[in-house]
């Protein structure tokens, strides 16, 4: 392997791992809040899929876009899986969530639950959407590539890796600097107190969820450029999302980072060397090498309440 | 309903709401449609397990739709003293589907006969209840060579099976000038795998160097794949998989540069690949024991008779559903009063039928005896139908 070589995979791996990243922080925030394994995460990825598609497909993008056309498409597909993600993020926490932390239930049911949404949700977008894979339309001159250090990356590549690091950057910021994000941390640290100090917890939890909707429905919308959308989709970014939440300690954001990113890179060094069948062997290996050194992740001691 | 229940109904939003009442009800419809069953009596049910529903359920409507315009075209034409009708048996597909669809249908005792299972790796699991059942599976399109060689009971195969279509993958690419290092890529499922085995064998006999990959179907990224590709520097490359993983791959491929040639089979062979991936599969070539119904003289008609019913011209082995389907009218037609599941699976086993696409004759294993693979090439953003690959290879 050259060093080029080196410098291609690192991007491939980059690219999905900003993904990973960005979906991870929606498991990893609620984790923090409410001690809940949201399974249901991975279809609100999916939601901001369709999201994008229904996006562009209603503007009827041109055949030969301009630059200027490309850049509002790319933003109004981001738009259009923000909103569908953070929607769907929404009425979750609000219809499936809400009822049992009212009732004090117990944390399976919570689980159960959340495996139930999860269930309901991609087939209900099945049965709305269809049951196969949609193209997300064209929004720019798809071959066009740049160099970037004696690397050829695609327009698709440089979009994924720009948004991701900038919605890794925005959600640190919101998280550490904002009211928002210290009601967020108060909550995550002690409920109890935080509610007594004024925090509303209703409110946190139901922001944290949106704001996981957010990042999760972008990262359905990005995903869709790469690969294309289909009800199903959710799973296995979902479920190698979650495994990177708990691999950077979940509960903690700069974690969910950390994990996201390594998984993408280790994935794509995985494929580069043993084949695309190895993928999640690769991987998987590393988590687990990872949690028997450090069973709360790596990051995994810095916020309060840990696995 | 009880209180929590009010309580959810609550907080849903409308929207929501709206759209659950029309998706419960539908539900119940299906169940109540699901119930009427029983009424027997000068009516007898072709089944079609094939994937009615999940990714790749363009292949499988293709097939349902020619094998209800033969049910519909016999029950019209006054020909025979009974009715057909048709039983769907969904697989989506999938191996784990399998065996709830072969058993939906044995379970009917009215389905004389089952065109499919469609896909290679459901059909190794169906066939051996079939053959329990005595309930023949005539197979338009599952190409897996072992499914032959495995003594199922009642298995027939109505098309070429992948070592024709391997072999002449080989023949095309080796008779294309400066064709020295081809890559073979495997989606991984039984199908892709099976044809991988027997291009990568035909290659390396025919002289050429082979490099073999696997990208399984549920690849979360190709842009891996398509860097190895390109990094090979191969002439050529074989996509031994379906559709729906081919259109992120070209897609993938056409960014990273790849300009050799590429060619998929008859998995990948269907518009929707064009509707996916765009200009990306230009000129990509894709071989299938299957006509060009809508091109071939003995099958024009037909094409315009399936286009006049589902507003959508006949798609990768429609017309030789049709086929099969009409075989296996006129089976259970001659048997007369002697009807029975394993009258009809003895009956279709010795049968040669003259259909509108081929000669539908098998062997003693339920093989086909024919094995002319065609070949068609993507071009302006249309599926081009080229003829059969032997004259190609030999011209």
């Amino acid at each position: 392997m050259s060093l080029s070589d080196i410098w291609d995979v690192l991007v491939l791996g980059l690219v999905l791992g900003s993904l990973y990243a960005v979906i991870a922080i929606g498991y990893t925030l609620v984790y923090g809040v409410l001690q809940l394994l949201n399974f249901a995460h991975s279809e609100v990825f999916m939601a901001g899929g369709f999201g994008g598609v229904i996006a562009l497909t209603l503007i009827e993008p041109a055949v030969d876009p301009s630059g200027l056309q490309s850049a509002l498409y790319v933003l109004l597909g981001i738009l259009g899986g923000a909103i569908l993600g953070g929607l769907v993020a929404f009425g979750l926490e609000k219809a499936a969530y809400r009822p049992l932390r009212r009732r004090n239930a117990p944390r399976l049911v919570f689980l159960i639950t959340a495996i139930g949404a999860s269930f309901f949700l991609y087939n209900l977008a099945g049965k709305m959407f269809g049951r196969y894979p949609l193209p997300m339309p064209t929004m720019y001159e798809n071959r066009q590539v740049f160099e970037i250090f004696g690397t050829s990356v695609s327009v698709t590549q440089l979009l994924i890796l720009v948004a991701g690091l900038l919605m890794l950057v925005t959600v640190d910021f919101v998280v550490n600097r904002t009211k928002l994000g210290s009601g967020i941390r108060a909550v995550a640290q002690d409920p109890e107190v935080a509610s007594l100090m004024g925090v509303d917890i209703d409110k946190v939890v139901s922001r944290t969820f949106v704001l996981g909707g957010l990042m999760g429905g972008v990262a359905g919308f990005l995903f869709g450029t790469n690969l294309q959308v289909e009800y199903t989709m959710g799973f296995l970014p979902g479920i190698t999302a979650f495994a990177a939440a708990v691999l950077g300690g979940i509960g903690n954001v700069r974690g969910a980072m950390l994990g996201g990113l390594t998984l993408g890179v280790v994935e794509s060094f995985t494929v580069e060397l043993w084949g695309d069948g190895w993928r999640y062997v690769g991987a998987f290996v590393v988590l687990v090498l990872v949690l028997m050194f450090r069973p709360t992740g790596i990051l995994g001691e810095r916020v309060g309440r840990t696995a | 309903m009880t209180a929590s229940l009010q309580g959810v109904f609550h907080v849903l939003n409308k929207s929501i709401v709206r759209l659950a009442i029309p998706v419960a009800i539908g539900a119940l419809a299906l169940t109540a449609c699901g119930s009427d069953e029983g009424d027997g009596g000068g009516a007898y049910k072709i089944a079609y397990q094939g994937p009615l529903s999940g990714t790749n359920v363009a292949l499988g409507e293709n097939m349902q739709n020619g094998i209800q315009l033969a049910i519909d075209e016999a029950n019209e034409s006054g020909e025979y003293d009974f009715e057909i009708e048709y039983f769907a048996a969904d697989d989506r597909g999938a191996e784990g589907d399998a065996t709830t669809a072969a058993q939906t249908a044995i379970d009917d005792a009215d389905v004389m006969a089952v065109v499919g299972p469609a896909f290679s790796g459901p059909a190794n699991i169906s066939a051996p209840l079939y053959g329990q059942a005595g309930l023949a599976a005539v197979s338009s399109s599952a190409t897996l060579p072992a499914l032959t060689e495995q003594g199922f009971q009642t298995f027939l195969r109505a098309v070429p099976n992948d070592n024709a279509q391997g072999l002449a993958m080989s023949d095309f690419l080796v008779g294309q000038d400066g064709v020295e290092n081809v890559m073979v890529i495997s989606d991984s499922t039984p199908y892709g795998e099976g044809l991988s085995d027997v291009a990568q064998s035909e290659l390396e006999g025919a002289g050429v160097t082979v490099e073999r990959e696997t990208v399984p179907a549920d690849t979360v990224d190709y842009g891996s794949a398509a860097r190895t590709v390109v990094d090979s520097g191969v002439d050529a490359l074989i996509y031994a998989g379906y559709y729906e993983g081919l259109a992120p791959f070209a897609t993938r491929l056409a960014e990273a540069g790849f300009d050799g040639i590429g060619i998929s089979g008859d998995g990948s062979n269907d518009d929707e690949l064009i509707n996916l991936a765009g200009d990306s599969v230009e000129g990509w070539y894709l071989t299938c024991p299957c006509t060009d119904a809508a091109e071939e003289q003995a099958t024009a008609e037909f094409a315009e008779r399936y286009e006049a019913a589902y507003d959508t011209p006949p798609g990768t082995y429609s017309a030789e559903s049709y086929d099969v389907a009409n075989m296996i009218i006129e089976t259970i037609a001659g048997l007369g009063d002697d009807v029975s599941r394993q009258a009809v699976y003895e009956a279709l086993a010795g049968a040669e039928y003259e259909g509108l696409t081929k000669t539908f004759a098998f062997d003693e294993n339920g093989e086909f005896t024919n094995t002319a693979i065609f070949m068609y090439q993507v071009e302006g953003g249309q599926r081009g139908y080229l003829g059969p690959v032997e004259e190609l290879a030999a011209g």
